[in-house]
C-alpha cells in the first residue's frame, strides 16, 4: 500500500492518512479513491477555489541532489542540460513570483538555495558578511523543507529576489520526482548532506573563473579589468573557507582548468576538464574508458578521426582525492565536429545512455549553450544521465520493497 | 504589502522594464518603488516621491554598487564592509548577465501568445 500524502502546507494530523490501493510505479493515476483514516477530517483537507477536492500522489520517493556551484544561483547551464535529460523543459512556476528562483519541469524541480539567505543584502551588508558566509543562510530552514520534500510534503519556500536584494514571501513548492537544491552550500550542512542521494561540485579553477567573468562582466557599464579582479580578490578569502572545503563529500566533482595543448594559452576557451567520481557510492557506477581500473591516455585523432587544432585528448584513471577513492576521466580540447562526438561517446563505457548517439543527441539538443563543444557540456550531459540512472535504480528498489512488504 | 503585476499585452510588456510597483520599504539604503503612470493610476492617487531615487535597471545598480565598493574598500581593503561590498557586486553582475540572457531569449510577441493562445495575434493555421 503506497501512502499518498495530500498538499496543504500545514503538516497532516499523524494519525489521519489517506491511502491508495497499491499501484504500480512509474504509472502516477490521479484519480483514484481514496480512503480517509476516522481521524481526518475532511476540513483539514484544503479545496481548491471551485469546492473539488485536489490531490497528488507522491509516494515520498523523491530523490535529493546537490549542485554546488559560486556565483548563485539562476538559470544556469548545468541546470538546463540536467532537465532536459530528464525530459521536458523547465521553467519558472506560472503566476507566481517573477523573480521566482526555482525551476520546475514534469520530473524536477530546482531550488536555489539562495532563498535560504537568513539576511537580505542590506542587513548583510550591515554585518559585513557575503552570501558566501554561513551566518547569511538559515540552514535550519534548509534543512527542514529539503526533508519535508524528500518525505513528500509540500513546502512554503522564501523566496530571495536577486534584483531587489530582499526577501520575497514565500512560494508554494509541490515535492516532486527530482529535487534539486542548487547554490553555494548544499553541502556545508551535515544533515543537509545526509539527505542527498547525490551532490555535485563545479570546481572552476581561479584562471578560467577570472577569463568566465571578464567575458561576462566586460560588456556590463562601469567594470573594468581591476574591478572584476578586486571582486574575486575579496570574496576568494570566504569562498576557500566555506565553499571549497564542499568538494570532498562531492560524489562527482568537475574541475574545469586551462589548457595544456596551448602553451601559454590565457584566453580560457580551451579547457581541460576534470570529472572526479567517487567510488563505492551506491547506484553510480563511474563511467570509464576502455578498461575499468587502468590509466589510459587517448588521443582520438589519428587515421579515423581528423580533428582541427588544438585537438583532442583524454585521459582516465584511478586517483586518491581527500582521502577517497576516485576514477578521474579527462577531456582536454574541443569539438569541432559532429562526428567527433560520436566517435568518443561510442568509446566510453558505463554512461548510462538509453540508446547509441544519446549523449551526442543531448549536446547538440543545446549546441547554443556555453561549453557545448568541450568537457563541459560533455561531462555535465553524462552526469545528467547518471542521475536519470541513479533514479531509476532507487525508485526500482523502493518499489521492489515496497512489493516485498505487502507480500509480507 | 501586495505586489501588484500589470499583466497588459505586448505594448506594455517591454523586456527592458520590470513593471511590478514594488512594496515600500523604509530602510536605509534603498527606496525600490519608482512611481510611474500605470502605478500612480493603481495606487488611487496616492503620491509617495522618493527622496533619493535608487536605480531601478539593474546595469544601474551594478555601476552603483562598483562605486560603493571601491569606496569602502578605499578605507580599510580587508574590512567586512569592502568584501560584503564587493559580493553584492558579483551578486548584482550575475543578475544582470542573466537579465541579459533572458532579454536575448524573449520575445515580446511569443510570451504574449504562449499565455493566450486564443487571440487574434496568436491564432496559427495549419492546412
Amino acid at each position: 500500500m503506497a501512502v499518498c500524502t495530500v498538499h496543504p502546507t500545514q503538516s497532516l494530523n499523524p494519525t489521519c492518512s489517506i491511502s491508495k490501493p497499491s499501484s504500480f510505479f512509474g504509472h502516477s493515476p490521479r484519480q483514484l479513491v481514496f480512503l480517509a483514516s476516522p481521524a481526518c477530517n475532511s476540513s483539514t483537507i484544503p479545496r481548491g477555489r471551485d469546492g473539488v477536492l485536489r490531490v497528488t500522489c507522491s509516494s515520498g520517493d523523491t530523490i535529493v541532489i546537490g549542485l554546488a556551484a559560486d556565483s548563485g544561483c539562476g538559470k544556469s547551464t548545468f541546470m538546463r542540460r540536467l532537465t532536459s535529460v530528464f525530459g521536458g523543459a523547465a521553467e519558472p512556476p506560472k503566476g507566481g513570483n517573477p523573480d521566482s528562483n526555482t525551476l520546475i519541469s514534469d520530473t524536477t524541480t530546482v531550488i536555489c538555495l539562495d532563498d535560504y539567505h537568513s539576511l537580505d543584502r542590506t542587513g548583510r551588508k550591515e554585518k559585513g558578511v557575503t552570501a558566501l558566509d554561513p551566518r547569511a543562510n538559515d540552514f535550519d530552514l534548509m534543512y527542514e523543507q529539503v526533508k519535508a520534500l524528500k518525505e513528500g510534503k509540500a513546502v512554503d519556500k522564501p523566496i530571495y529576489n536577486h534584483v531587489t536584494g530582499l526577501l520575497d514571501p514565500p512560494e508554494l513548492i509541490k515535492p516532486p520526482k527530482i529535487l534539486v537544491i542548487e547554490g553555494l552550500h548544499p553541502m556545508f550542512d551535515p544533515r543537509v548532506r545526509e539527505l542527498l542521494d547525490f551532490s555535485i561540485y563545479l570546481d572552476i579553477s581561479n584562471e578560467v573563473k577570472f577569463a568566465w567573468k571578464i567575458q561576462r562582466d566586460m560588456a556590463e557599464r562601469g567594470h573594468s579589468l581591476e574591478s572584476i579582479k578586486a571582486s574575486i580578490e575579496a570574496r576568494k578569502p570566504d569562498f576557500d573557507a566555506y565553499i571549497d572545503p564542499q568538494k570532498q563529500y562531492a560524489d562527482a566533482v568537475i574541475e574545469v582548468l586551462p589548457t595544456q595543448l596551448i602553451p601559454d594559452d590565457n584566453e580560457g576557451k580551451v579547457l581541460r576538464v576534470r570529472l572526479i567520481m567517487k567510488e563505492g557510492v551506491q547506484y553510480f557506477k563511474p563511467v570509464y574508458l576502455f578498461d575499468e581500473g587502468s590509466t589510459i591516455s587517448w588521443v582520438p585523432c589519428g587515421r579515423k578521426l581528423t580533428c582541427s587544432y588544438p585537438g583532442i585528448k583524454f585521459a582516465y584513471g584511478p586517483d586518491s582525492y581527500f582521502g577517497h577513492e576516485v576514477s578521474v576521466l579527462e577531456m582536454d580540447g574541443q569539438f569541432d565536429r559532429l562526428d567527433e562526438l560520436i566517435y568518443v561517446e561510442s568509446h566510453l563505457s558505463n554512461i548510462s545512455t538509453k540508446f547509441y548517439g544519446e549523449i551526442t543527441q543531448q549536446m547538440l539538443k543545446h549546441s547554443d549553450f556555453p561549453g557545448s563543444n568541450n568537457g563541459t557540456g560533455l561531462f555535465q550531459t553524462i552526469v545528467g544521465l547518471k542521475i536519470r540512472d541513479l533514479f531509476e535504480q532507487i525508485t526500482e528498489a523502493k518499489a521492489g520493497a515496497s512489493l516485498q512488504a505487502a507480500k509480507a | 504589502m501586495a505586489s501588484l503585476t500589470t499583466s497588459t499585452p505586448i505594448a506594455l510588456n517591454k523586456p527592458f522594464e520590470s513593471r511590478k510597483s514594488q512594496p515600500v520599504k523604509v530602510p536605509f539604503l534603498s527606496f525600490a518603488w519608482k512611481p510611474s503612470a500605470v502605478e500612480l493610476r493603481l495606487n488611487r492617487g496616492v503620491l509617495i516621491r522618493p527622496v533619493a531615487a535608487a536605480p531601478d535597471k539593474i546595469e544601474d545598480k551594478v555601476v552603483e554598487s562598483i562605486k560603493q565598493a571601491e569606496e569602502a574598500c578605499a578605507g580599510n581593503p580587508v574590512s567586512g564592509e569592502c568584501v560584503a561590498a564587493w559580493d553584492e557586486v558579483e551578486e548584482l553582475s550575475a543578475a544582470a548577465s542573466h537579465a541579459r540572457d533572458k532579454q536575448k531569449s524573449t520575445d515580446a510577441l511569443e510570451t504574449f501568445c504562449k499565455d493566450n493562445p486564443e487571440t487574434e495575434e496568436c491564432r496559427t493555421y495549419d492546412n
